[in-house]
């Protein structure tokens, strides 16, 4: 291999970059995602997701219903906070219930919600409510006060965890859920530009004048390797954006925790997009105009779009089953390890064979990407099938 | 046009062989071409000349024989000194003129500069009109032709290759295209093959003729050599004032044809003209006397026939 003929890729792959780059979609694409991101910092920052749950409770009744209302409200403590709210009739509490300024009423026969009520607020009504229930039957019985105190002490039971999960959890869910958000955006934006690239170069015809000059490897490479890079650039701008917004905002997100999120998504972008921009190379190799794509990127458009399903899943129980084995499969690994590190629910060896079987698996898939591709690059008209691409090669 | 060839071939093409599928395509084609000429690459429509100038250029593989360049084996660094304009012509539709030679320039590893000063040559020498800064896809399709033509050659190659590449110009775009043909042949050494079904311009153009039929080479010569081996002795005679058979009486001279005078003999190698021009001048005034010289198209239909 002669010294020009390692610079081919680098040719073709600054072609890719630049010319995409001037495009208006990538500037439309960055602008989105950082307005995206903007939205989700500062509703982060004003506590809209992820913070302490605060829920609006409405009364209608005597005093007895109140004031299990407040014994709920102080059962709470810091954990939940509830505001007590009272009606005068049902009508007037309903009527806040349906325009959304409290999460749900309480009468002195029952606890109601506009389509349900969250489990947390009705086991504290309940606890309260059980509690008043039975102060009734010791006043009825006059149990003497030091009586009373022992039947109720209710201490609460310690409650640990035998691997207990992070303190910081929430705020690492909510820097998780940005960054494979991100990471799903790039993955499948990316390697559809891939796609597309192969495609441009197939209906324009212009393929044949470049594979009189390079190989079908060096072009696929160069085109590999300059959108990818590109992508690269856009996830930095975008990731150094949203720090610097949410250390302005304080929104709370510890900068060294965000630094490190940001650093695993391009870490995983980089090995998502080698494992699927060859696939989608090849895809787009076998078809020769851009209506046709849709038909042979589905199979590769499913796979990303339930691995990331799965990962915004994993942000609530990452240590499920389906998790663990999404975040260790290749297919899926890109999008749903990420999640489950950021959340410290991942262990060393999961993510060492993670790793190990994404590398592995990107490293065999290039080449097998570019057997279909030059199998496939030149022959237009009708759709190739893929054994005739892989024999042609 | 020179009879005789004499530089030694710089492109060989051997016993090529390539099926689509159950489709034969090339069933042993050979022939070479030679330094600084140009080579006219003629056959009907499915023949196989496009798949064998695809061979040539590494854009698709033979089943089996070789494709040699100055003698040896043609790898990635020989192709980038070889000029290819594809039948089907291709360009990036929205990458402006000049941008997009230098590019595919620079892709063969010429210097950036110099891809630039050749760049800016070519689309002067080939008139292409409009600006060099201007996107592809607005140039006419005449000046698209032209700005391919360029392509090809930006990176001053010594082996073109070109598919077609008369079709869709009009007969100024012909005659500047002859011209930087036959400067990049004289001037410059390069091997020129292209392929056209326009035989007249083949015919006046090219030193030589490679004629394929059904994946064969059925000729390959100068002009002069494939009249000399297809072409029958035949003479025309046009002579005034006289009825009749007056050739009757010349052993081994048959009419072929005649109108209005004048006379087409096909003569028996062994029967001299000068007799049939000493028996004419007796029967009557001879306006005309000269051998019938058959054009290209002529030879070619006798070829593929």
């Amino acid at each position: 291999m002669s010294a020009a003929d390692r610079g081919a890729w680098r040719l073709i792959a600054a072609r890719d970059f630049w010319v995409r780059l001037r495009e208006r979609s990538f500037l439309i694409s960055t602008l989105l995602n950082l307005g995206v991101i903007s939205v989700l910092v500062l509703l982060h920052a004003s506590g809209g997701f992820g913070g302490t749950p605060t829920f609006d409770l409405g009364v209608v009744g005597g005093a007895d219903v109140v004031a299990i209302a407040d014994a709920a409200a102080s059962l709470g403590r810091t954990d939940i906070t509830v505001n007590v709210h009272i009606y005068p009739d049902t009508a007037a509490a309903d009527a806040a219930l349906t325009d959304g300024s409290i999460d749900a009423v309480l009468t002195d026969t029952q606890l109601y919600g506009l389509e349900s009520v969250d489990t947390r607020l009705q086991a504290l009504v309940q606890t309260s409510a059980h509690q008043a229930a039975v102060d009734a039957v010791f006043a009825e019985h006059h149990v003497p006060e030091a009586e009373r105190e022992a039947a109720s002490r209710a201490d609460p039971l310690a409650v640990g965890a035998l691997r207990p999960a992070p303190p910081d959890r929430p705020d690492n869910a909510a820097v998780a859920f940005i960054g494979v958000l991100l990471l799903y955006g790039q993955l499948f934006g990316y390697g559809m530009w891939v796609a597309t690239g192969v495609i441009e170069e197939k209906a324009s015809r212009i393929v044949e004048m470049l594979l009189s000059a390079i190989r079908p490897q060096q072009l696929l490479a160069g085109k590999i390797i300059g959108i990818g890079m590109l992508g690269l650039a856009q996830l930095l701008t975008i990731a150094g954006f949203a720090i610097g917004l949410a250390l302005a905002t304080g929104s709370g997100v510890v900068p060294s925790t965000a630094i490190w999120a940001a650093l695993l998504v391009i870490g995983w972008f980089i090995l998502g997009y080698a494992f699927y921009a060859s696939l989608f190379a090849a895809a787009g190799s076998l078809v020769s105009r851009m209506e046709e794509l849709q038909n042979v990127i589905v199979p590769i458009n499913l796979t990303i779009l339930v691995s990331f399903i799965i990962s915004i899943g994993s942000l609530q129980d990452p240590n499920s089953t389906l998790a663990i084995v999404a975040s260790i499969l290749p297919v899926s690994a890109a999008l749903a390890m990420p999640v489950r590190i950021v959340l410290g629910a991942a262990s060393g060896w999961q993510i060492a064979l993670s790793l190990t079987l994404l590398i592995g698996s990107a490293v065999a898939m290039v080449p097998v990407g570019a057997r279909l591709y030059a199998g496939a690059v030149l022959r237009t008209g009708s759709r190739v099938k893929l054994r005739e691409a892989w024999r042609a090669a | 046009m020179t009879g005789t060839i004499l530089t030694s071939p710089v492109l060989e093409l051997l016993d090529l062989h390539r099926r689509f599928r159950d489709v034969v395509a090339l069933d042993g084609v050979s022939f070479a071409v030679p330094q600084g000429r140009i080579v006219g690459f003629v056959g009907r429509n499915g023949a196989g000349k496009t798949t064998a100038m695809r061979i040539a250029l590494g854009v698709l593989q033979a089943d089996s024989g070789e494709v040699r360049w100055r003698g040896g084996a043609v790898d990635t660094d020989t192709r980038r000194r070889f000029g290819y304009m594809p039948e089907e012509r291709g360009l990036y539709p929205k990458m402006r003129v000049l941008e997009q030679l230098v590019y595919l320039a620079r892709l063969r590893g010429t210097p950036k500069a110099e891809a630039r000063v050749n760049a800016e040559g070519l689309l002067q020498t080939l008139e292409v009109v409009g600006d060099p800064g201007a996107r592809v896809e607005s140039l006419s399709l005449g000046n698209q032709q032209r700005v391919q033509l360029a392509a090809a050659l930006v990176h001053r190659p010594e082996l073109l290759v070109l598919d077609e590449p008369f079709s869709g110009l009009d007969p100024v775009g012909v005659d500047v295209l002859s011209g930087v043909l036959r400067r990049s042949a004289r001037s410059d050494g390069a091997a020129v093959v292209f392929s056209s079904h326009q035989l007249d311009l083949v015919e006046r153009l090219c030193d030589e003729v490679v004629l394929i039929d059904h994946g064969r080479i059925a000729a390959h010569g100068t002009i002069e050599e494939l009249r000399a081996s297809r072409a029958r002795n035949l003479w025309e005679i046009r002579v005034r004032g006289v009825d009749g058979s007056w050739w009757d009486v010349i052993p081994g001279a048959n009419r072929l044809h005649s109108d209005d005078g004048a006379v087409v003999l096909e003569l028996a190698p062994t029967t001299d003209p000068q007799r049939v021009l000493d028996v004419a001048r007796a029967a009557g005034d001879v306006l005309a006397f000269g051998p019938v010289r058959p054009s290209l198209q002529e030879l070619f239909r006798e070829v593929v026939s």
